[in-house]
């Protein structure tokens, strides 16, 4: 079952076409990244996810039902965690999650419960009496997603969860993501950190012009762009006569010197190094250091779409 | 019931507020206190009153009535009215109007005239009322000794109405109760602070999307309604808590005076805070951030001046175009019928005020009902 599905979406500001026809599917169970620069439709796509727009045209579907149709029920089964920090600073950490969570129907001793569980979950349980104003932006972010999940939604979509933290608070959010996963949540997550995204996702969409341009596991997205590898030695002294022998390794497709920076580019489905290593070594070549490069998401999401993450 | 769940959570958020508290509760209980003290002496019910000067021309030739009413000068100036006899060539109605006498009084065969001026009108109402006294005195004197005999009649003519009466009716110049300063300033300042609800209604909306929270609001399983309803309930709700504040403090602290109707006096003031917030609501969608708050901030200080909350302006005078621009103030609508629930009992006065303010804040909220349905999100 897809809990989220998204047909034909697009969404117009006047002339500008914000999201273009955009059709998406995210399963049962995933953590679904969304990459996209600032300006590419990413949080439009959310926004209208979230019924805070609504599209021009195309239809999004949340546990099989369409939101415009069975609102109540899509909102029921989604959670958001904004980008901006969405709490009250004068009202309790427990004062916000209570608040939100009642209203998805929790009443009584259940939503007292819900409460807590959710604060505790983001390790705030000792906080529930401070208020947000004196939290460091770590503690806010938890807060955040606390108030996002205490209703048990299916879907969770975080939008840039992890923006302006310290590293311990990061490392708490990710692996709090993972734990909601494996409670049996389904997330889209967005982030500028593409090393985040790499770490947690299962699956990856680029998002462009308000399409989406690219969409699969990370080494599916990498295989769209590149199947070679990239191998840097340096050596102690220039040998450009190590060329020719090189070349002849099984899934090596180029070799060139440049000073005494060896650059040899392989097959990545060829393991090859040693045998390269080898060849160098009974040349008499004295090696100083061996850099292996694969293609990661940042090179798919340059390549693709002519920018960097951040830009 | 979400919208109460979001009406609680807006009270309690209000009272949570430093200067919320510092701007409509601290703020206004301070100025009844300062202008209370400062213009108490404006609005003193006992005035100092000097010697009364009273002119008096007798032209009957000396008689009866001349006798009775040297007697009665006699015995009344030991009480600070001084009847003194005409001169040869005095206009006695010239000599009031010109205030070298408080009043002019005319012996004659048919029966005593009194001359007053509007601007002696306390020291004329003592004469006047003295003058009835003694004359009834004398009348019945008159019908004993002289049955069947024309009885004297008295005439009562003040110069500066240019009415005349044939009988002199007495009639209290003193009400029952008169507002002091404080007793004012009391009215002046609630109905102040009810309209200032209309500040932080402009906020419900702004402050939920420049806080994030909008979308949460948006994505969770509430209709716009419900959070435009909660919004307003609790908005109502702290500003309610305000007046009612304001009231306990005036009440028993510096003890203003607010009648036996509190009931009809609160309605009143309710009203006022829903036409407030229904304004701020209104405004806050019309105009983007920092317009909204100054068209507001123009609009409740132009009330409050207006609507005499920081100086008394006249109820029954001619103020012109004055009166006219005061006539607009929500203020000035719900002082005026406040003061007459309180001071003359007339609840009836509630109604007009009661119906003015709800009929202009369902058009308002009519007016931002349509504007949120307009956008998207809140």
């Amino acid at each position: 079952m897809n809990v989220l599905d998204i047909r034909g979406l697009s969404k117009k500001f006047g002339d500008f076409i914000a999201v273009d026809n955009m059709s998406l599917t995210v399963g049962e169970g995933e953590i679904f990244g969304f990459l996209g620069s600032n300006g590419a439709g990413k949080s439009t796509t959310i926004n209208l996810v979230a019924s805070l727009l609504r599209p021009s045209s195309g239809e999004i579907n949340i546990l099989d039902k369409n939101i415009a149709k069975h609102s109540r029920f899509a909102k029921m089964n989604l959670g958001i965690v904004p980008q901006d920090l969405a709490i009250y600073e004068d009202m309790t950490a427990f004062e916000n999650v209570k608040f939100f969570a009642g209203l998805y129907g929790l009443r009584g001793e259940e939503l007292k419960e819900r409460t807590e569980e959710a604060l505790k979950f983001v390790g705030l349980e000792d906080k529930a009496k401070s208020f947000p104003k004196n939290f460091s932006g770590g503690m806010k972010r938890r807060l955040n997603i606390a108030c996002a999940i205490a209703h048990r939604p299916k879907l969770i979509i975080m939008d840039e969860p992890t923006v302006g933290i310290d590293p311990q608070s990061r490392i708490y959010i990710l692996a709090s993501v993972r734990k909601l996963n494996e409670m049996g949540c389904t997330i889209i997550y967005t982030s500028h950190y593409m090393e985040e995204v790499e770490e947690i996702c299962s699956r990856i969409a680029i998002i462009d012009h308000g399409k989406i341009i690219a969409d699969g596991t990370k080494e599916q997205l990498i295989a769209t762009i590149t199947d070679l590898k990239d191998i840097r030695i340096e050596l102690k002294r220039g040998e450009p006569d190590l060329a020719l022998s090189l070349k002849n390794i099984p899934g090596v497709r180029d070799v060139s010197v440049e000073d005494n920076m060896l650059r040899i580019s392989s097959d990545m489905a060829v393991d090859n190094l040693s045998q390269i290593l080898k060849v160098l070594i009974d040349s008499g070549a004295d090696i100083r250091s061996v850099e292996e490069q694969e293609p990661n998401l940042e090179t798919v999401f340059l390549t693709l779409t002519g920018r960097n993450l951040r830009d | 019931m979400n919208f109460l769940n979001i009406a609680l959570k807006e009270i309690k958020r209000d009272i949570r507020d430093r200067w919320t508290l510092i701007f409509m509760l601290v703020f206004p209980i301070l100025l009844i206190l300062i202008l209370g003290v400062a213009l108490s002496n404006s609005f003193s019910s006992t005035p100092e009153l000097g010697e009364i000067r009273v002119l008096v021309q007798d032209k009957t030739g000396g008689g009866p009535l001349t006798q009775s009413f040297d007697a009665f000068a006699k015995a009344v100036e030991e009480s600070g009215v001084k009847f003194e006899s005409w001169s040869e060539g005095m206009d006695g109605r010239k000599e009031v109007e010109q205030h070298r006498y408080d009043d002019y009084v005319e012996l004659t065969e048919s029966g005593i005239s009194l001359y007053g001026s509007s601007r002696s009108a306390i020291e004329s109402s003592i004469v006047q009322g003295m003058l009835a006294a003694f004359t009834d005195k004398y009348k019945a004197g008159s019908v004993l000794a002289q049955a069947g005999k024309d009885t004297a009649v008295m005439q009562a003519e003040g110069t500066g109405e240019g009415k005349e009466a044939n009988y002199i009716k007495e009639t209290s110049i003193v009400a029952d109760r008169k507002p002091g300063a404080v007793d004012y300033y009391a009215l002046a300042m609630t109905c102040m602070v009810a309209l200032w609800g209309a500040w932080s209604a402009s906020r419900l909306i702004t402050s939920e999307v420049r806080q994030g929270t909008s979308m949460r609001l948006v994505a969770a399983p509430v209709s716009k309604g419900s959070i435009f309803a909660g919004k307003i309930l609790g908005s109502i709700g702290s500003n309610m808590l305000c007046v009612f504040l304001i009231i306990i403090i005036s009440k028993f602290l510096f003890k203003a005076y607010w009648g036996d109707h509190l009931l009809a006096v609160v309605a009143v003031l309710f009203t006022e805070v829903i036409l407030a917030v229904s304004l701020g609501l209104a405004v806050g969608y019309l105009f983007n951030g920092t317009a909204s708050r100054n068209v507001l901030m123009i609009i409740t200080q132009l009330a409050a001046f207006f609507g005499g909350a920081y100086f008394p302006m006249s109820v029954d005078g001619d103020l012109g175009v004055v009166g006219w621009i005061a006539g607009l103030s929500p203020i000035r609508w719900g002082n005026v019928a406040l003061t007459k629930i309180v001071y003359s009992g007339e609840t009836a006065a509630m109604w007009p005020v009661i119906g003015l303010n709800i009929g202009l804040a369902v058009l308002m909220l009519m007016a931002s009902a349509v504007l949120m349905r307009r956008k998207e999100g809140i």
